[in-house]
This record gives C-alpha cells, sequence and structure tokens, in this order.
C-alpha cells in the first residue's frame, strides 16, 4: 500500500493500517521491572531527530523516507517539541478563527452539498509539513518479538514509513497512534520516517481555542509485543447499594501463543485480597468477584488497590507483568436528578486545563503534572476537565493517585463551522449531520474510551467542546452509552440544537451561564443535573463574583458547580529584545494575524504557573465544600 | 517657635503654609492642592493630589465595554481643573488671603486647625464636582476628605484619592486582607498584618488595573530615597495612612498610575519604576468573572455615579 496526499482533504480517511485503540495499561517483562516502572519491552525514541521543515507540500521532498533519498540538507528537531517553537515557523494564536481565514478560502468537505474539496489541504498553500527521520537499532530487550510504534500525540496528520516502506497514516492529534513495524523490520539500523501535515480535514474538528502548532509533541516509544500478551484489559469495579461491597471483573484480550494468567489484588497495606488464575480456554474472562468491606476512592481518600495480572506461557515461563491501580467508586445521577459518588452528593471545584508550558507549548512534562496536581490540593481543586482533548496518559493515572475527579473530553472542536461573530451560523457545521464526518469523530470517543477506560479517576465523558450538535455527535454520545453504563456522559452544544437536548448529555451544561439564569434553570424541577463545564473566565483581573455561583450550590441539590475557565494562562515566554526582560508573548505578538491576542491569558495561574491573586478566592470558594 | 499645640500659619502669596515640629505642609493655589507633604525633612509629594476616576482598563472591563461606556471619566481623571479653594481656620470659615492682602500678616500666625478644601470639576458631560478638604491639626495628622456630587454621569471605574510620591517604596505594610481585592473578591481574603516588599506590579498578560487592598485598617508607606540633592540618608522613613474610627480605607500601592498601565501592551513596556503612586480608594468597582466578553459586573459591585459619595482618611506623620 502506497500513502496518498489526498487523505488529508477525505473526511473518511482518517487512519490507515493504524492499530485499535486499547487499555493504557504498562507492561513488563517480570515484576522487578515492573516494580521500577521500567519495561525492556519499550525503547524509547525521544531525542534529536532529522528534519526538514516545509512551507506547504508542494516544497516538501516527497521521498525523503527512502533509504537511498540525499538527506544532507535535513537539520534536526527535539522530539517531542513543537515545529513553531523551534521557529520553523510561525507561532500563532487564535480562539475560534480559522488560522487560515481571510488567506485561503475552505469549507469543509461535503458541507455545501457534494463539496469534496480536492487539494484543500494537500494543496494548502498553509499546510507545513515537517519531514522526520529516527535511525534506531532495536534494543535488547525488543528483538525477536513483534515490535509497534507509538505516537503519543502528533498535530496533526501524520504519514509513516519504515525502511523505504509505508506503514501507516493517523490523524486525531491528540491520541496516541500505534503502527506495526514487525514486517518491514531489519537487523542492525532503521531508519523510521514521518512527515507531519499541520492541516487536514481534522483541522476543522480540531479548532480548540490555543496557539496553533503542529510537531511530533510528545512521546515515540518503540514498544515490543510479548509472546503472549493481554492487548487490552477492561476492570470492571463496581460498588453495590450498601457502598461497602464491591464486586471485581475483567475482561482480558489476548494475543499470542496459548499461556495462563495470574490475577491478584493487594489492598493498601499489600495484604492479598484476591487470587486467581485465568487459563486459556478460550475465556479470557473473570466474572466479578464479590469482595466484602472494600475501601472507597474518592478525593480525600484516593483508595487504590493494586492489580497485577502475570502472563505466563505454556511452559510456566512469566512473559508479561502487568500492574495496575484502580480504585472502587460510584457515580451516579439519581431519581432526583442529583450527581452522587458513592452515595453522597458530588460537588465540582473543578478547573478547566489545557496541557500547557510557557517554553514548550503543549510538549508538557512529568514536573508540570506534578506542579499542577500541587497546586490543585493546595487550593481545594477537587476536578479537571481536559479541555479540549485528551492529555497525555500519565496525567490520568496521577489523578488517580491523588483523587482528582475528571471530565475526560474528546479531541474535538469545530466552533468556527458553527459560529461566527458571536452568532450562531451552522451553515457549514461538522461533524453536524454529515455521514462522511461520522466516522472520524466517533472514533475519537472509541481511542478515549478504550485507552482510559480504566482509569477510576474518570467519572464523565465529554464528547468534546463547542462543535454544535448533530447526528454524528449523537453517535458519539450513543458510543459511550453502549459501551459503559458507569459513567455519565457530557456534551454542552446541546444548548444551541435543543432538538438534541433529550437525546445527548446526562447533564445540563451551559458554559458561562451568568447565576441568575443557572438558579431559572434548577428552580424549575430540573430534568438533568446542572454542571458549568466553563465558567469564572479568568482572563486578567477577574474571577469577581464567584460566591453567586457557590451559594446556588446550598440551595439546589441538583446544581453539581463547574470548572473554571482555565488553569494556566496560554502565554510564551521570551526575552524581550528592548529591555532584556522576560516576557510572556501572546497572540498577535509573533506578526501573527488573524490573532485573538490576549484572550489565551484565562487561567487562575500565569503561564509560569505563579498562581494569580485570583486563587485565593477560589481556594476559599472550593474550600466551603469540599 | 513653640510647636507644641499650636500650628504654624503662613499666609503666602499664592501659597498657605502649615508647619509645627518636624513637619512643613504647603497648600498651592496655583497647582489646586498640597503642593509639599515634608515630614522630618522627607518630602511625601511629587506631584499634588488629584481625585482619581480611572482604572486601567481589565481584560473583563473591554471585553463588556464599560471603558466605552465609562471613557468620560478617563478624561476626566487626565485633567481636573481646581475650580475653587476655600479655608476654614479654628473652624471659622477665612475668605482666602491672596495678594496684596497678604502683606497683613506675619510670621507669627497661629491656629489649632486649619482646613483647606479644593474643588475639582469634573471635565464630563454634566460636570460635577469633587471637594477634597484637608484638615490640618498641630500634632501635623492631616484629614482628607472627599466629597463627590452625584449627576447624570455613567458607572465609575473607581473613586478614589491619588498620591504620586517623589521615590519609589522599598516596601508597605498594612492591616486588612490578604492578597489582592476587589469588592466582588474579597471572601477569601484573610485578616492579618501584611508586609509587602517594593512595589509589585500584577504581570497580567496585558497590563491593567492591580494591586488594589481593601477593607483596611491602615497602610504605611516605608521609603528610603527621596530626591533631595543635599540629603545622602538612606535610611528607611515611613507615612501611614489610617481608615476612619468608623470605616475601612482601600488602597493600591504601585509605581504607576492608570494612564500608564493603560498605555502598555506588555508589563515589560511600563515605564522604569521612578514613583510610587498611592490611591486611596473610596469606592471600588467590582472586577466581574462571569465571562471576558459581554458579562457585567454584578449590579451591587457597580459605583453609582448619580449619586454622592464620601470617603475620608488621614495621613498620620511619624512624629517624636
Amino acid at each position: 500500500m502506497e500513502a496518498e496526499l489526498k487523505w488529508l482533504d477525505d473526511p473518511e480517511v482518517f487512519r490507515v493500517n493504524q492499530l485499535p485503540a486499547h487499555s493504557d495499561h504498562r507492561f513488563y517483562r517480570d515484576q522487578e521491572e515492573a516494580a521500577l516502572e521500567k519495561s525492556s519491552y519499550v525503547q524509547n525514541l525521544n531525542g534529536r531527530w532529522g528534519f526538514k521543515f516545509s512551507k506547504n507540500p508542494m516544497e516538501r521532498p516527497v521521498d525523503f523516507y527512502k533509504l537511498d533519498f540525499d538527506r544532507n540538507d535535513f537539520g534536526e528537531i527535539e522530539v517531542p517539541s513543537e515545529i513553531e517553537l523551534s521557529n520553523f515557523a510561525q507561532i500563532n494564536y487564535t480562539n475560534i478563527t480559522m488560522p487560515w481565514t481571510g488567506k485561503i478560502y475552505r469549507r469543509p468537505a461535503y458541507t455545501l452539498g457534494d463539496n469534496k474539496e480536492e487539494g484543500s489541504f494537500s494543496q494548502g498553500q498553509d499546510n507545513t509539513v515537517g519531514s522526520y527521520v529516527r535511525h534506531f537499532t532495536l534494543a535488547e530487550g525488543l528483538k525477536n518479538h513483534d515490535v509497534h510504534v507509538v505516537f503519543e500525540g502528533v498535530e496533526r496528520a501524520m504519514y509513516v514509513w519504515l525502511n523505504g516502506h509505508f506503514i501507516g497514516y493517523a490523524e486525531d492529534s491528540f491520541t496516541p497512534s500505534e503502527f506495526d513495524l514487525t514486517p518491514y523490520l531489519v537487523d542492525g539500523d532503521n531508519l523510521l520516517a514521518v512527515e507531519v501535515y499541520k492541516h487536514a480535514t481534522s483541522s476543522w474538528i480540531e479548532d480548540q481555542d490555543m496557539f496553533r502548532f503542529s510537531g511530533i509533541f510528545r512521546d515515540v516509544n518503540l514498544v515490543a509485543q510479548p509472546s503472549i500478551h493481554v492487548q487490552d484489559l477492561k476492570i470492571n469495579a463496581r460498588v453495590a447499594d450498601d457502598m461497602k461491597t464491591g464486586s471485581l471483573g475483567l475482561v482480558l484480550k489476548m494475543v499470542g501463543q496459548p499461556g495462563s494468567v495470574q490475577v491478584e489484588v493487594a489492598d493498601q497495606t499489600g495484604a492479598a485480597v484476591l487470587n486467581r488464575q485465568l487459563n486459556a480456554d478460550g475465556n479470557w474472562t473473570m466474572a466479578p468477584v464479590q469482595l466484602v468491606g472494600i475501601h472507597l476512592w474518592d478525593n480525600h481518600h484516593p483508595y487504590l488497590y493494586q492489580l497485577t495480572l502475570t502472563v505466563r506461557d505454556a511452559t510456566g515461563r512469566v512473559v508479561e507483568v502487568i500492574p495496575y491501580q484502580f480504585g472502587f467508586r460510584r457515580v451516579e445521577i439519581d431519581q432526583d436528578k442529583v450527581l452522587r459518588l458513592n452515595g453522597k452528593r458530588l460537588i465540582i471545584n473543578g478547573v478547566n486545563r489545557h496541557e500547557w508550558n510557557c517554553h514548550r507549548g503543549r510538549a508538557v512534562t512529568i514536573e508540570d503534572m506534578h506542579t499542577d496536581l500541587g497546586i490543585f490540593k493546595e487550593n481545594n481543586i477537587n476536578a479537571v476537565r481536559t479541555s479540549h482533548y485528551p492529555d497525555q496518559i500519565p496525567w490520568y493515572y496521577l489523578c488517580d493517585r491523588e483523587g482528582i475527579y475528571m471530565m475526560a473530553e474528546n479531541n474535538l472542536e469545530s466552533h468556527a463551522t458553527w459560529q461566527k461573530f458571536g452568532q450562531d451560523e451552522p451553515s457549514y457545521n461538522v461533524p453536524g449531520s454529515l455521514p462522511q464526518w461520522k466516522e472520524a469523530v466517533v472514533d475519537r470517543a472509541r481511542s478515549n474510551y478504550e485507552i482510559f477506560k480504566n482509569h477510576t479517576a474518570i467519572l464523565f465523558w465529554s464528547v468534546g467542546n463547542e462543535s454544535y450538535a448533530g447526528e454524528d455527535i449523537l453517535a458519539m454520545n450513543n458510543y459511550y452509552k453502549e459501551v459503559d453504563d458507569t459513567r455519565p456522559v457530557h456534551y454542552e452544544g446541546v444548548v444551541h440544537t435543543k432538538e438534541y437536548r433529550d437525546q445527548i448529555s446526562d447533564f445540563e451544561s451551559w458554559m458561562y451561564l451568568p447565576p441568575k439564569e443557572v438558579e431559572a434553570y434548577l428552580k424549575k424541577n430540573p430534568d438533568k443535573p446542572f454542571i458549568e463545564c466553563e465558567y469564572m473566565h479568568s482572563m486578567g483581573n477577574s474571577v469577581g463574583g464567584m460566591g453567586s455561583y457557590i451559594k446556588l450550590l446550598d440551595k439546589y441539590p441538583q446544581y453539581c458547580g463547574g470548572f473554571i475557565w482555565d488553569f494556566v494562562d496560554q502565554a510564551i515566554e521570551v526575552v524581550d529584545p528592548v529591555t532584556g526582560q522576560k516576557s510572556m508573548r501572546y497572540g498577535g505578538d509573533f506578526d501573527d494575524h488573524h490573532a485573538d491576542n490576549e484572550f489565551s491569558g484565562d487561567g487562575i495561574c500565569f503561564a509560569d504557573r505563579t498562581p494569580k491573586p485570583a486563587m485565593q478566592e477560589v481556594k476559599y470558594y472550593y474550600g466551603l465544600h469540599k | 517657635m513653640d510647636y507644641t499645640n499650636k500650628l504654624h500659619v503662613v499666609y503666602d502669596d499664592n501659597i498657605l503654609g502649615l508647619d509645627g515640629k518636624d513637619f512643613q505642609y504647603l497648600f498651592s493655589y496655583e497647582q489646586g492642592g498640597p503642593e509639599s507633604f515634608k515630614i522630618k525633612g522627607k518630602e511625601w509629594l511629587y506631584r499634588s493630589p488629584r481625585p482619581t476616576f480611572w482604572r486601567a482598563t481589565t481584560d473583563n472591563d473591554r471585553g463588556n465595554g464599560f471603558n466605552v461606556s465609562s471613557v468620560q471619566w478617563l478624561a476626566a481623571d487626565y485633567v481636573l481643573p481646581c475650580q475653587d479653594i476655600a479655608l476654614q481656620v479654628d473652624g471659622k470659615d477665612k475668605k482666602l488671603p491672596l495678594a496684596p492682602k497678604t502683606n497683613r500678616y506675619s510670621n507669627q500666625e497661629f491656629a489649632k486647625k486649619v482646613k483647606i478644601t479644593f474643588t475639582y470639576q469634573t471635565q464630563t458631560v454634566p460636570a460635577t464636582t469633587v471637594q477634597v478638604s484637608y484638615t490640618v491639626k498641630a500634632s501635623g495628622k492631616i484629614k482628607v476628605n472627599v466629597h463627590y456630587t452625584g449627576a447624570q454621569l455613567p458607572s465609575l471605574p473607581v473613586l478614589g484619592w491619588r498620591m504620586i510620591m517623589p521615590t519609589p517604596a522599598t516596601s508597605f505594610d498594612y492591616e486588612g486582607l490578604s492578597g489582592e481585592t476587589y469588592p466582588d473578591r474579597m471572601a477569601g481574603g484573610i485578616e492579618g498584618t501584611y508586609h509587602v516588599e517594593g512595589l509589585p506590579v500584577t504581570p497580567y498578560l496585558v497590563p491593567q488595573e492591580n494591586g488594589m487592598h481593601m477593607a483596611n485598617k491602615w497602610v504605611q508607606i516605608t521609603r528610603a530615597t527621596t530626591l533631595n540633592n543635599a540629603d545622602p540618608d538612606a535610611a528607611p522613613f515611613r507615612l501611614k495612612f489610617e481608615a476612619p474610627k468608623k470605616g475601612k480605607l482601600n488602597f493600591s500601592c504601585l509605581p504607576y498610575t492608570s494612564a500608564e498601565l493603560e498605555n502598555a501592551t506588555h508589563p515589560e513596556e511600563l515605564p522604569a519604576a521612578h514613583r510610587t503612586v498611592l490611591v486611596i480608594a473610596g469606592e471600588v468597582r467590582g472586577v466581574g468573572g462571569i465571562d471576558s466578553w459581554g458579562a457585567d459586573v454584578e449590579e451591587k459591585y457597580h459605583i453609582d455615579a448619580t449619586v454622592d459619595h464620601d470617603f475620608s482618611f488621614k495621613i498620620v506623620p511619624e512624629l517624636n
């Protein structure tokens, strides 16, 4: 199979040869590796990669992935990083407006009849291309195994080759993309080549309020597949009505040779609470086991149990050890439309969080995550919405551990296609009800679920942000309903599309609705609990009047609280050439137009993560309903 | 001269001088306000204090158009002519002595209490007036009263009294609420006595109103430098501003005026910090927070310009 550039123009092509999404469990060769959290099945490819930047597809080195291609004019780039922050391409911040507006006339394919928009991106003058190459030799631990390559995040469309052979194509910038390299791997030196396009049809549905970057901005790993391997793990941990009895079931998807799986669960003291063996009888399911007197997980006591799967081959040799920590908790909306966690009313003292680092853009580090959680704890923040895309995988593990309630949002926003000059005008809205766009967005819902389904911290799925609504978003909502009966689904956009209100979203969610109007809703015997997926817009000197929202919590049990917009200013630190002082730059500061200027500075922390003066108010009000 | 219980009054040409032990105040008829507060040899005024009406536009102000609807107050803040000056000595009204009538006086004029009131006219449509009176006692304490006369004018961004000191403060201390507070964002402030080093400007991406402190008993400014070429002394010196017995005092203490903040698009574009700008704010508008593209600050945190407003505070020199 050969790569085709026209895929960039076709909303129906969004993954080619990409392996199905699966749970994010880590696997190790043995218990010792598991204890050190260092897997010899994994080879990290971060670091300096060969790199060539092209202003558009026409200028790109078409054959760069071929072994005999002359790459003498290639430079280098750090992986992971943003291409723009390495100064290859212009930095730009725009909120709703697409970055090409007023420069290149585009409409999303199929929105105006049968407009296929051929060439829209594949010949786009603004569609920058990053041609990446990385040589590698398989580490010892990966030899004689099937080997996959996993890109944790690449904006925005990516073609992959190995040793000159086309491997696959992926979109969905904020979701891991995994490909099988096995057929083309060679002993000794291998050449991995990746071509990254800034724009594709997916640009229309990744119109989040953020700096517009491109590049391989998250980790890249080679991952060996053990001879017998848990490809997917589903932990089914439930809490009975008495809030004391748990049940634990497992569904494993196994690949490779026959073998057995030892299932062990320990509590926090290390005491075993369960020990089972599953054998290769074709049924890799552990029927729910009842556990009496369980410790429940919540924000105050994020009690996690240690699950360990030990996979053995037919000879009894250990080939894979999988540790996974999970908690017992139960989230539900009761018959009075009150949101409950473990039977108690749940109040969301939340923030929206973009992944942001003022030097690295969205290529945030583990240290950034730890800093953020420290600020959460210090200021009584108990919940986070992953606005507006899935975050790096470690963030979910950390939220499990710290007891941070997550609204896990899909990578979806198509704001420019339906809201123009402040008015709802969905004449070319995507995904809308267009069949050609449906699979792309449902696939995003599927990836979000399959990868993160085992995270205790995730209490709600969110199908996306500011994308209007139609049959396609309904299909996303329904997907979650089919696969997960334990978590409510959130979507805000139905406030603009009342006809879908009864079908989409378990919450009444209306961002920035003033307190009086929230109260008006709550007074009228609400049929859904109310949540503000975004409120208290913390732009500049703001966060006044928060008390008017918080007092609604005492009056109306159907009010769930909300998520402040947002956590950290998106701004980029540079040295001002005039004064020599450090300076936080925002939209328009890079000669970038259209730009939405300082509108990206809405954090309750400055871009360097220093809390703004308003934080003490947040701490106070969020401390009232801890 | 015996300063112990009397204020020395100098009825001079264009200037009313009031002094006592370790303090000397000059009120200028030309400048239409106080020109000098010299305390233990240290000058505290750089320019004559004035009422202030404008706060540097916040992102929320811009978003909801408050900077448009209230823009008259920008002009009123920028230029504020003095219309009238009234004098009261020991409780009795006294016609302001101008030359040549000043020739009738001597260097032996004393009083217990002198009150001088400056009336300013706002450049708004319609115009209104603000009166600022300074009541000086032999102790050197100055009581400042500000009276705003209501008129059919747009809601006020702030109503305060602004004093520009010659050099930047090294620190300030206050008794009130922690952090920066506004009427609609002060629930989280914790009562206490706080010390703030330097004159921090909150680094919002675009400089804007910042640094307000609500509901204080007092604030004390500490400086260590003067502009006096003959003053090599670098020892710190202080001036205290106190709330009235029944009431609280709101203030911000920054190196910039609202106009300076208003003009910058980034913090590093602000001028080098040369002064201390103290605003004692009788009325503070809330900052809002519902959104940044239209939602107004909640009504109860507006400053109604159609009604009268009064506030007062005391300037208390640290004298031995």
